[in-house]
């Protein structure tokens, strides 16, 4: 496994309306598709994310094209792109943003993905965007909508009511009716009208990148020595900034080249990682859970893009989505269990054959942080191992992180 | 909600009084209901545990079940400083110092045997979910199934971005609703009873009535009630009784009391020198040390968004036995927290004019960000596009190891000292009123 990335030393942070060093991407994304190994594909994702004006937007608008900023976890994206709008994955500002002015209208007590957020729109950075939609995930997003309806009022905003209650059979006519809700605002902002064969292309499009996406999960639980967590990680990033037509090529051939890859298993231990699902873990956490002896054979990072199984587009694609969405199998803190949380973990564990469970939460993700008792009570039952940790999108020591890591480790090695 | 220690003379201002005959008559119905509650020989009516926001007692109640709402023995245990116990132990079983004070407390509680000091809470025969405006709801609900192993049943509201609810919501709704009601017959082999159900609805009106009566009475000037700080007692009946004629009947008694107080001139303050608006949930643990910063400016709350947690009824909305599962499912959209940020803004405007709003404090809760999340720009919102002086505080509802009254008392003397300052200056001869 190549060595890609260096824990950095405390980054000098780039404060409130300043930017830093722009990366300038070419409109047709050449950058990314002359990268001739997935090292260099990850080191230039990573160049990226390290800038919070958003390259791969402000690259797709040369050529005119709109975008729309999806925050996480689950936003149907293939309704944004079958008006011809890029659907981006809005992850927070990560470690390079300074928050000024969030905090004071936000509150304290909140996590860092709503705060840089805010922050970027109050700083302009979020200026290549034409329009957002913030999925009722849990109060902070939805509450950060009704935020941006004010602070950014020329530009659309839509708060999209994900249902609860997966077993009426008026859930998904409600769900259709609610996507049809996001339409209008959509047609708006597009100035097009929605066409649903344009969606049945979108969905086949979109289902050709979750099956790539798929094989990479697959690949990183069967064989999690050949791909590391934070190149894995960075693939799937990828796959929400860039256009899923140049995403998907640029996928299959990492794929070719990962799964071909001599590399040694190390033995390692084989963990799930739990509680990531919407603000990201720095690439050092990732980095780190990996380097003190884990494997990470499954996880919650990205789920954008793992939301459901392909779907069939059907004789009403609009449905077909909805559907898709209700019938997920998909167990998540940002949905209610079908089950019992501690049914989900355990499934969860037996299907990755995992020795054992990190739990990386957000810093004040309430969903998280609430599932997590839950879980633990099952996983003592069974008498599996299991470490929680919370992390924040500005973290500069990891020793304590490391420390913990090495610990949990050491008790499973030597148990 | 229920009993809080005896009134304690406010530095600088009077003993917060209460509507007598109507604080007797709701103790008495508090001390009824928790009776009720408690386990005895005889066999007990089924309990369904339910939240406040969007809840469908007047289902249940046709059904014959008793109601438990969570939230309200969570608070109960905190206004009586009995809250930190639960809190500590929930933290023992590894619920973080972030989450919701209420989920804490209850869960805590529920663990060490659901023994409080005004009763014995039952186990849960059913679970009522309403999704309402909070998704940490859904959460607390799914720790107590998980729990109790009783079945749950999620009854999915949107959220309300619009001022009308849209036909498709209120179509999901109703389904879901009936959906309910097959539930509930077949747990309990009873037939559903819509005559029942209008009959329990129009109770439900008839104190819907009483209570915005109630409500508006902040209008007055000087205003005869403290919206936000009697209210939170006489709220108990609009919530856990809607639905009975004990509850509509009280609403009449309160409201003769406030009809009295009018015509004695017997007002919350000797002199009512502002007029404010109090948006955010009560810090419970310290409820009266919260009055008494306000009292002692003579501030009286005339409005206050809290009480609406259960429901706009001020806004216009009736259950209406005509009408019976579209108006339960208008009902269930209402809860205060369940609307977007423009709308709340938009009660708050329209607060503001209607009750002659001279400033607004804003209490942000620590462990609430379905309340809380925003609630700066609120402030900033209400100051700097609507001119309106707002304070911005922060402490916690069920924790009082997040209430700070030293610094909390001097913010809000600094704010008060400033209204002051601003109106001797405005009042100054020769100055123009800005
Ligand atoms: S990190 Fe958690 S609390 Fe924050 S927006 Fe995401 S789901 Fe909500
Ligand atoms: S609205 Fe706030 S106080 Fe009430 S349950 Fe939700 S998080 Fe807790």
């Amino acid at each position: 496994m190549p060595q890609l990335l260096q824990i950095r030393p405390e980054s000098d942070g780039v404060a409130a309306g300043e930017t830093g060093p722009r990366i300038e991407i070419s409109s047709d994304f050449r950058e990314f598709l002359q990268a001739d190994s997935v090292e260099q594909l990850v080191r230039l994702t990573q160049e990226v994310l390290a800038d919070p004006t958003y390259p791969t937007v402000r690259a797709w608008r040369k050529t005119g094209g709109k975008a729309v900023g999806c925050f996480p976890v689950y936003t149907p994206q293939e309704l944004v792109h079958s008006f011809g709008m890029l659907p981006v994955a809005m992850h927070g500002g990560g470690e390079n943003l300074e928050i000024s002015r969030a905090d004071a209208a936000l509150g304290s007590f909140l996590c860092s993905i709503s705060k840089s957020t805010l922050e970027m729109a109050l700083t302009g950075l979020l200026d290549p965007f034409d329009a957002f939609v913030f999925p009722y995930i849990c109060d902070v997003s939805r509450n950060l909508e009704g935020i941006f309806s004010r602070v950014l009022p020329q530009r659309a905003s839509h708060m999209l009511h994900l249902p609860q209650n997966f077993t009426s059979p008026a859930t998904i006519p409600f769900l259709v009716a609610e996507y049809r809700r996001l339409i209008e605002k959509l047609e708006r902002v597009a100035g097009d009208r929605f066409s649903q064969e344009n969606l049945r292309a979108s969905l086949e499009v979109f289902n050709e990148q979750r099956a790539l996406v798929d094989r990479l999960a697959s690949l990183k639980r069967d064989a999690p020595w050949k791909v590391s967590l934070v190149e894995y990680y960075l693939l799937l990033r990828l796959g929400g900034l860039l256009p899923r037509e140049v995403h998907i090529p640029l996928l299959r051939r990492a794929l070719t080249e990962l799964e071909a890859r001599q590399q040694r298993n190390k033995d390692a231990i084989r963990v799930i990682v739990i509680g990531p699902f919407c603000e990201q873990p720095t690439l050092e956490l990732l980095q780190l859970v990996e380097d003190v002896g884990c494997y990470v054979v499954g996880e919650e990072l990205q789920m954008l893009h793992r939301w459901c199984p392909r779907i069939e587009p059907g004789a009403d694609p609009l449905e077909s989505l909805a559907t898709s969405y209700v019938r997920t199998p998909v167990d998540i803190g940002v949905r209610s269990t079908p089950t019992t949380k501690g049914a989900a973990i355990l499934s969860r564990v037996d299907d990755s054959k995992a020795q054992g469970v990190v739990f990386l939460t957000a810093k004040f993700c309430e969903p998280a942080l609430e599932d997590v008792v839950l879980y633990r009570k099952a996983l003592d039952r069974r008498g599996l191992p299991y470490l929680h940790m919370e992390f924040e999108e500005k973290s500069t020591t990891y020793e304590q992180a490391r420390l913990q890591l090495e610990t949990f480790v050491e008790s499973i090695l030597f148990d | 909600m229920s009993d809080v220690a005896s009134p304690a003379a406010a530095q600088g201002g009077a003993s917060p009084t209460f509507l007598r005959d109507a604080r007797g008559l709701q103790r008495k119905l508090v001390e009824e209901y928790y009776g009720r509650l408690a386990p005895s020989e005889k066999p007990h009516p089924p309990v369904a545990y339910m939240l406040v926001g969007g809840n469908l007692t007047e289902i249940v109640r046709a059904f014959g079940y008793d109601v438990v709402f969570p939230e309200i023995v969570a608070l109960n245990c905190a206004i009586k400083h009995q809250s930190l116990e639960n809190i500590l132990h929930a933290e023992s079983l590894g619920y973080g110092l972030d989450v919701c004070g209420y989920v804490k407390n209850d869960l805590g509680l529920q663990d060490l045997g659901g023994t409080t000091s005004f009763g014995q809470i039952p186990r849960p025969d059913l679970l009522v979910c309403s999704f309402s405006g909070c998704y940490i709801y859904v959460k607390w609900w799914e720790a107590l199934a998980e729990s109790y192993g009783a079945p749950l049943f999620m009854f999915d509201v949107p959220y309300m971005r619009e001022e009308a609810p849209r036909k498709e919501d209120i179509d999901y709704l109703v389904s879901q609703l009936w959906e309910f009601v097959h539930l509930l017959e077949k747990r309990t082999g009873r037939t559903f009873d819509m005559d029942e159900l209008k009959r329990v609805l129009a109770e439900s009106r008839r104190a819907e009535d009483g209570w915005v009566e109630f409500l508006r009475a902040g209008r007055f000037r000087p205003s005869p009630i403290e919206a936000y700080f009697e209210s939170i007692f006489y709220m108990f009946p609009i919530n856990v009784l809607r639905g009975t004629p004990e509850a509509a009947d009280f609403y009449g008694v309160v409201n003769e009391e406030v009809r009295a107080r009018v015509k004695e001139g017997n007002y919350p303050l000797p002199e009512e020198k502002y007029r404010v608006l109090v948006e955010g949930v009560p810090p419970y643990t310290n409820y009266r040390t919260f009055w008494d910063f306000f009292r002692k400016w003579g501030a009286v709350s005339v409005v206050a968004t809290y009480p609406k947690v259960g429901g706009l009824f001020d806004r216009g909305f009736r259950h209406d036995p005509a009408r019976p599962f579209e108006s339960i499912a208008e009902y269930s959209l209402g809860a205060y927290v369940n609307q977007s940020w423009p709308l709340r803004r938009q009660i708050i405007a329209d607060y503001v004019k209607e009750y002659q709003v001279d400033a607004a404090v804003i209490h942000g809760i620590k462990s609430c960000r379905s309340f809380t999340a925003g609630q700066g720009d609120l402030r900033d919102w209400l100051i700097h596009e609507r001119g309106l002086p707002t304070l911005y505080i922060e402490s916690d509802h069920q924790d009082p190891r997040y209430f700070a009254p030293a610094q909390i008392k001097n913010r809000m003397d600094a704010f008060f000292e400033s209204l002051e300052q601003r109106r001797a200056v405005a009042a100054a001869p020769g100055v123009a009123p800005a």
